[in-house]
């Protein structure tokens, strides 16, 4: 979506609003399609099986066994629900065909339409069960609010996300805001401005650069006000905003802030949560977009006659604030390309996470087995997407954790 | 009896969408209409998802193996992937993890899940040609996948 935009300005084409709101309801979908698997196939075993449970239960099987064959099944159909829907507007779900430079390849018929609307309004009920889910599993359990708001995975960062004119939650189209730790704004700028805000920092033990705000300047891997570290993806998005547009989601943001201690939340385990919020976002948007009179409608595209040069492209993708920036020759052939991805925002952020997790874990000497995965969950609320934001493919995620003393002698190590 | 050619891969990354060139050359090859042939770049949760409802589903996809010969075919089963049955990834549940939640669910899963794996040489490179040795081998994978899985009524290679 990041690039059909960037594409568009390449050509310096402003979109129909049909195709603007096609893409914007074909982009909701695709985030529900995310959150779901993360919440109940990547986090869901932390909370529900728990965190130290036995790596052989601690999967979806595990999740399912304890919340019911029957959820699984609503996860299932809700994740197809959110293919279907992509695949009606895209042609397909992964790697659609549907942006053109200047709108969208095809539009909905009313039949489609009424199958989307009737997707969203399950969307919302399954959006519901699973902040009850949150509320009855996860806050009706003190060792887990005590693991979500205590200190061993906590970070005072600057948030960043996209928002509409009113400060409110977008993940289509804005401008990009940027709060610092007492949540006020630090900046908001227009998504073509970003080389202005963004400074990457290289370290020679990573492939991942490290982005951060340029104004603030890099001052290694610490949060804090002088640091440019800044964190995106849901909590941050939520934490970058003055509310979400829609009214079941505002009432579960501002549940969630009322348990976090106000906005905005440093508690990086809340991502996990706020991927609930904001899928009842997605939902309620879903819905009023399907309800749209315009939505049907068969002006979708414009044809560019300017020559193409420059442009640049940003939308919220699942993991955060995604930019694709193009350089291309009067054909229209690139030339260069610049991508600032989610997961390599939040590099800086994701190496604290576990440096912190890992000081706040190992006690005394005393090192368990669970500790891998108490590890893990600290990069993992990030839901971070490392082949694509490294371009190596790992397939399986190997993890290694040494611990030493003070003296940096090996103490122990623990492998899988 | 309905028969899913599932193609895996990406298709811009060289010789990692091999599996969706060998699933395209069977499409070419057969005349039925009790076979679909599909191209996917997912995993995990993603394929249980398109492969419900069928009798038996083919998978297609790359591998890299010490020592394997690039353009080599590894027939695997679902008993072949049992042992990595756990969250492997932040980012996706692994296959036979996804099966294992699909049979729980009771799921209309196929009876049967045939895995070919073919050896490939280069999934680093951006592009839509697979290395040379691998794209000699594709018309004669697709042939013995035919072969093997009893695909005919077919047609013969050009």
């Amino acid at each position: 979506m990041a690039s059909g935009k960037a594409v568009d300005a390449v050509y310096h084409v402003d979109i129909p609003e049909a195709a603007k709101k096609l893409r914007e309801l074909f982009y909701c979908a695709h985030m529900i399609h995310s959150h779901i698997a993360h919440f109940y196939a990547l986090a869901g075993p932390d909370f529900v099986v728990g965190p130290d449970a036995d790596p052989a239960k601690r999967n979806i099987l595990g999740v399912i066994e304890k919340v019911g064959l029957e959820v699984g099944g609503e996860v299932i159909k809700h994740r197809a629900y959110a293919q279907k829907i992509q695949e009606i507007i895209g042609g397909k779900a992964t790697h659609p065909v549907c942006n053109l430079p200047g709108g969208m390849s095809k539009a909905i018929n009313e039949e489609e339409r009424k199958q989307i609307e009737e997707m969203a309004r399950s969307f919302i009920e399954f959006s519901k069960f699973s902040l009850k889910l949150v509320d009855d599993l996860i806050l009706g359990n003190k060792t887990y609010v005590d693991l979500i708001t205590g200190d061993t995975y906590r970070h005072e960062t600057y948030y960043m996300g996209m928002v509409d004119e009113n400060n409110r939650l977008n993940f289509y189209d804005g401008d990009v805001r940027v709060v610092n730790q007492r949540g006020e704004e630090y900046t908001k700028f227009k998504p073509k401005d970003y080389l202005n805000h963004i400074g990457e920092h290289v370290e020679p033990w990573s492939y991942l650069k490290f982005p951060y705000l340029k104004n603030v300047g890099w001052k290694g891997l610490v949060d804090g006000a002088d640091s440019g570290i800044y964190r995106v993806n849901s909590l941050a998005r939520l934490n970058a905003t003055e509310g979400v547009p829609t009214p079941l989601a505002q009432e579960a943001y501002e549940k969630m802030y009322e348990v976090l201690g106000g906005k905005p939340s440093h508690a990086t385990l809340a991502f996990n949560w706020a991927r609930i919020v904001e899928m009842m976002y997605a939902s309620e948007r879903l819905l009023e977009l399907a309800c749209d009179k315009e939505i049907t409608s068969k002006d979708i595209r414009v044809i560019p006659t300017e020559t193409p040069t420059e442009g640049v492209g940003c939308v919220e993708a699942p993991r955060g604030t995604l930019y694709h920036h193009y350089w291309t020759d009067e054909e229209g052939m690139i030339e260069k390309v610049n991508l600032i991805v989610a997961t390599g925002q939040n590099n800086g952020p994701m190496c604290m996470s576990v440096k912190k997790a890992a000081q706040g874990l190992i006690k005394k000497f005393q090192v368990k087995e669970a500790l891998l995965n108490m590890i893990e969950m600290a990069f993992r609320a990030y839901d971070p997407c490392l082949a694509c934001a490294t371009h190596t493919l790992p397939g399986q995620m190997p993890l290694e954790v040494s611990i030493y003393d003070s003296k940096k002698n090996l103490f122990k190590r623990l492998k899988r | 009896m309905k028969t899913l050619i599932l193609g895996l891969g990406n298709p811009i990354l060289r010789d990692d969408g091999v599996g969706i060139k060998v699933a395209k050359e069977i499409g070419r090859r057969l005349i039925s209409s009790s076979i679909d042939v599909r191209e996917a770049s997912v995993a995990g949760l993603g394929l249980l998802e398109l492969i419900q409802g069928y009798t038996k589903v083919v998978l297609i996809d790359s591998i890299q193996i010490k020592g394997g010969v690039p353009g080599e075919i590894l027939p695997l089963d679902l008993n072949d992937l049992k042992h990595t049955i756990r969250l492997s990834s932040p980012h996706d549940v692994n296959f036979a993890t996804a099966i294992e939640l699909g049979k729980k669910l009771g799921l209309n899963l196929p009876r049967e899940i045939r895995i070919y794996a073919i050896q490939v040489e280069d999934i680093s490179t951006f592009g839509e040609n697979c290395s040379p040795s691998v794209e000699k081998a594709i018309s004669g994978i697709a042939e013995k996948i035919i072969r093997g899985e009893n695909l005919a009524p077919s047609v013969p290679a050009d």
